[in-house]
């Protein structure tokens, strides 16, 4: 039976270095490519030697494709390609192949640059890698070839974010990591509904979670950015170009505006303009609220919020200031941070996850003391707050998904197995569903359905066999040839097929010779086998011919008197191979000789 | 960057609830199940129970609250501020009441239709999975579901009962009636509370005798009528007043009345007016007169999923945390749940 495989080779059952590889219809498919952001050695790649033990991969893999830009889904891919080897393409949409270099640097110089690693990749081999990469529109079918075909739809829990839909023959596998209300309501989103694949994989990692409504969240940030404005001190928000920026922007203008707050919102231009410029190229990407802003109003002439410099940040007084970078681990960000640092009154608001070495990590791990260049220490006497705005899908979210998408087999990653009995026992209430853990390969057995077209005549001829008409319940066997011409099937009589072809008919026929010890004469001892045949077979048709030769069915027997030995007859008996059986029987039976 | 869209405009979000929550509230989280729930019942500090309560099968699961919301000092640190699901199961009919029986890790269910008990394990940290390990046959014939609780003794027991004269005490492990409340009467229970001394006879409608250190009992009745009363003279009112309810009530089970485990005098009320009200009873007097409340929590109705034109959402249950003060969890038949830290108003 034709199988698809699925083996995650990293976040099977643990969250990190996404890396799925899906065997189907003889392709080779790897989803994602992640970092483990845990670990410092090679537990942090996806374990490649399950592909291949040693060399590269390009032989192994049809294409990769990568979901969206979070560094457990791309961090390693610069690895897999550059320095274990891969040529082939690389798949993700326009966002995500513009946001995922820029991290991959970022990254890349925060563990070289501070943790002082060796075996990473280089700025070199991050540019390498993106020359491999197609990128995806939304809905558009892309044959990576002649039977591999791949569909990107929105997915939507962040920017360039996207559920794969993947498609050799009638067998297909749909792959999101997460997905969020809008893009299961949004028309567009419309495909998922009922589109039933032979296996829908998705992320459990908040399936096991409720989710606090998103008014909750901005109420808690505008509540934190008040408070301290109050009481008269500086808020800092490091922001990445494409990071929640804009949304929370829009938020404080509208918040600034209703209760009629007079302190500074200050915007970084080196934010601006990358702002700019990305949401020029991405603009269907981004939801209405942003898409109204930026068309109404340039997007950074906002009442409120205006441009940065740096000279501001001496300035006495209340203030809110977004800057990059988002992990406080360079630049302009980290310079303000230094100046506000020592003043309890102010606060930095950290709204997304910082990597390990920044000094985002560290003051979110509770580090009060920092060491900075120079040896000189900072002490942290601002608020810290962490919070987090991700979109990702809850228990609620990922119902809704199975339900919509009704797979035949419903696959879950990045999950611990043990906490996700009952979440598993809920979707085995409709679906299938499996949890694989790292290395260990789910193989599901595929029903596709094989059209196939059947000549008239064979059909008439079939029917005049008698019986009923083809039924699921009762197969029948039938005789015909089956023709594969481009990507049809048809299925014609022998005789159809071969005049299709141009080929002549060939007749099978084989002759056995038996001995026989008979006394009479030729035609006598062939009227004895006619009789004795007739006697032994029948219901089959026994013939005399008056060319003496007898025939059963279609086997010829004729006799003639031995050379050798006047005593002895020696039959001939030929057939054609349709009656190999009977003919069979026949030479054995006749060997026994004749009744007297 | 994308988020979640919802439709509906940012103008809309910061409404005059959404302003004033700012001041209001010390911390507010809304989460939305995907049925509603007419119990929450604490299961530790941290972890509460929810279950459907629609006719077919139903879902049980074990609520942890938000890490941010636990977390006190170190609150602007943690930024999780949802539920984690740290157990569910499944129940084959509806469940209307859920007691969690002290020191263990079991838990009782009556389904609203007969008097008989369902015996649940809420599981360990193996495993997530709440399992049906029995049940226990209830005595009434009536029509009307039991009421349970439950309190720490060992071996475990449970007081249970559908009508005042089917109230029994059943040892847990055993199943063997311990205690039969002998009475003639059949009024249908809406609460059922263990108090020192043992519970007598309520002739108002919704009692809430937890205030075991003060002896005080409150009963309400469905006019809005509040009277607190010491528990070894009923029949006495140390205080009362005329609560500013509007609507009356469809079924008793829809009003809940607790006195705050941590806040001297305060008690609160849902099911009467479509909010959650708290009353401060440290200035009631002895004959009746009206009072306000000294908070209201409108998140539901304001948050409401269900739009205009289909019934209004009304509060199933609402419970105090065992220690926080102002720490609270109320769900609605919307599907909603929001756990509130209000901030006390006569402090501002």
């Amino acid at each position: 039976m034709p199988e698809i495989k699925v083996t995650p080779l990293g976040a099977g059952q643990d969250v990190g270095r996404s890396c799925i590889l899906v065997s189907i219809g003889g392709k080779n498919i790897m989803l994602d490519c992640g970092m483990h952001m845990g670990y410092n050695d090679d537990r942090r790649f996806p374990d490649f030697s399950y592909i291949t033990q040693n060399g590269r991969l390009t032989d192994f893999l049809d294409c990769v494709i990568i979901s969206h830009f979070h560094l457990d889904h791309c961090g390693a891919l610069p690895y897999m390609s550059e320095m274990v080897g891969y040529d082939g393409p690389i798949y993700m949409t326009h966002p995500t192949k513009a946001i995922c270099p820029i991290l991959l640097e970022d990254f890349r110089k925060i563990t070289v640059d501070k943790k002082g690693e060796t075996n990473f990749f280089t700025s070199q081999m991050i540019k390498d890698c993106m020359k491999k990469v197609i990128p995806l529109n939304l809905h558009q079918t892309v044959q990576v070839d002649d039977e591999l075909e791949i569909k990107a739809y929105y997915a939507g829990h962040v920017l360039g974010a996207a559920m794969v839909h993947i498609k050799v023959g009638s067998e297909s596998v749909v792959y999101t990591v997460s997905v969020n209300k809008f893009a299961l309501c949004h028309s567009g989103a419309a495909w998922i509904d009922k589109c039933r694949p032979d296996i829908l994989i998705s992320e459990s990692t908040y399936a096991t979670t409720i989710r606090d409504s998103k008014r909750c969240r901005e109420r808690d940030f505008l509540k934190k950015v008040h408070e301290s404005i109050e009481r008269g001190g500086k808020v800092l928000i490091p922001v990445f170009a494409l990071g929640r920026a804009q949304e929370l922007c829009i938020l404080l203008e509208t918040f600034w505006e209703r209760m009629n707050l007079k302190a500074p919102i200050y915007f970084s231009t080196g934010l601006t303009e990358k702002a700019n410029h990305y949401y020029k190229l991405f603009i269907t990407w981004t939801n209405q609220k942003i898409r109204k802003t930026f068309v109404q109003r340039n997007m950074f002439e906002f009442k409120h919020i205006k441009a940065f410099d740096r000279s501001y940040a001496d300035n006495p007084g209340p203030m809110v200031v977004f800057a990059t970078p988002g992990m406080l681990h360079a630049g302009q960000s980290l310079q303000i941070f230094k100046k506000w640092a020592g003043n309890d009154k102010n606060m930095v608001i950290m709204p997304g996850y910082c990597v390990q070495g920044t000094i985002g990590h560290k003051i979110l791990n509770g580090q009060r003391k920092l060491e900075m260049e120079g040896r000189s220490t900072l002490d942290v006497k601002l608020q810290v707050e962490y919070m987090s705005f991700s979109a990702h899908a809850d228990a609620k979210g990922i119902m809704q998904l199975i339900r919509m998408a009704e797979p035949r087999n419903m696959l879950l990653v990045h999950g611990e197995a043990a906490k996700m009995e009952f979440l598993k026992g809920k979707i085995e209430q409709e679906f299938n569903c499996y949890m694989p853990a790292n290395g260990e390969t789910v193989a599901l057995t595929t029903n596709p359905s094989v059209p196939v077209d059947i000549s008239l005549n064979l059909l008439k001829r079939e029917m005049t066999l008698g019986g009923p008409l083809p039924d699921p319940k009762k197969p029948r066997t039938m005789h015909g040839t089956l023709i594969m011409k481009e990507n049809s099937l048809k299925l014609v009589s022998s005789e159809q097929a071969l005049k299709e072809l141009g080929l002549n008919e060939h007749q099978l026929r084989f002759t056995c010779r038996v001995q026989l010890q008979d006394p009479h004469s030729d035609s006598d001892t062939l009227h004895r086998i006619y009789t004795h045949l007739k006697s032994v077979l029948k219901d089959y048709t026994i013939q005399h011919l008056p060319d003496g030769t007898v025939m059963v069915e279609s086997i010829v027997i004729k006799v003639s008197s031995s050379a050798e030995d006047a005593n002895a007859k020696v039959l001939l008996l030929s057939w054609s191979y349709q009656d190999e059986d009977l003919g069979s029987y026949l030479s054995s039976l006749l060997k026994k000789g004749l009744p007297t | 960057m994308m988020g979640e869209t919802e439709a509906v405009e940012i103008d809309d979000i910061l409404d005059d609830w959404f302003i004033e929550s700012l001041k209001s509230y010390k911390d507010l989280h809304v989460y939305q199940l995907e049925h509603p729930t007419q119990i929450i019942e604490w299961t530790s500090g941290k972890t509460v129970c929810v279950a459907g309560y629609s006719s077919g099968k139903n879902e049980i699961l074990e609520l942890r609250l938000p890490l941010r919301l636990l977390a006190d000092e170190k609150k602007g640190l943690c930024a999780e501020r949802d539920f984690k699901v740290v157990h569910g199961g499944f129940s084959e009919g509806p469940v209307c009441c859920l007691r969690h029986i002290p020191g263990t890790r079991c838990a009782v269910t009556n389904d609203g239709l007969t008097s008989d008990l369902q015996l649940w394990d809420l599981g360990a940290d193996d495993t997530d999975v709440i399992r049906k390990t029995g049940s226990l046959p209830g005595t009434s014939v009536s029509q009307a579901g039991s009421r349970i609780t439950a309190r720490l003794s060992s071996p475990p027991q449970v007081l249970h009962g559908a009508q005042s004269s089917g109230v029994q005490l059943t040892q847990l492990s055993t199943g063997q009636t311990l205690y039969r409340l002998e009475v003639d009467s059949t009024k249908p229970l809406s609460s059922l509370k263990f108090a020192s001394p043992p519970p007598g006879e309520c002739a108002l409608w919704w009692t809430d005798a937890s205030a075991a250190s003060q002896c005080r009992v409150i009963m309400l009745s469905s006019s809005g009528q509040a009277v607190v009363s010491d528990l070894r003279n009923l029949g006495g009112a140390l205080c009362q007043a005329q609560l500013d309810v509007q609507t009356s009530p469809r079924k008793p089970e829809d009003v809940t009345v607790a006195w705050a485990p941590a806040l001297d005098g305060c008690f609160s009320v849902s099911g009467l007016s479509g909010l959650v009200q708290i009353y401060d009873t440290a200035r009631w007097r002895a004959e009746l007169q009206d009072a306000s409340p000294l908070f209201q929590h409108a998140g539901h109705s304001v948050s409401s999923q269900h739009g205009d034109g289909s019934a209004p959402i009304f509060i199933t249950t609402h419970v105090w945390h065992p220690e926080r003060p102002r720490t609270l969890l109320s769900a609605a038949s919307d599907g909603s749940v929001h756990v509130w830290d209000w901030v006390d108003p006569q402090t501002n």
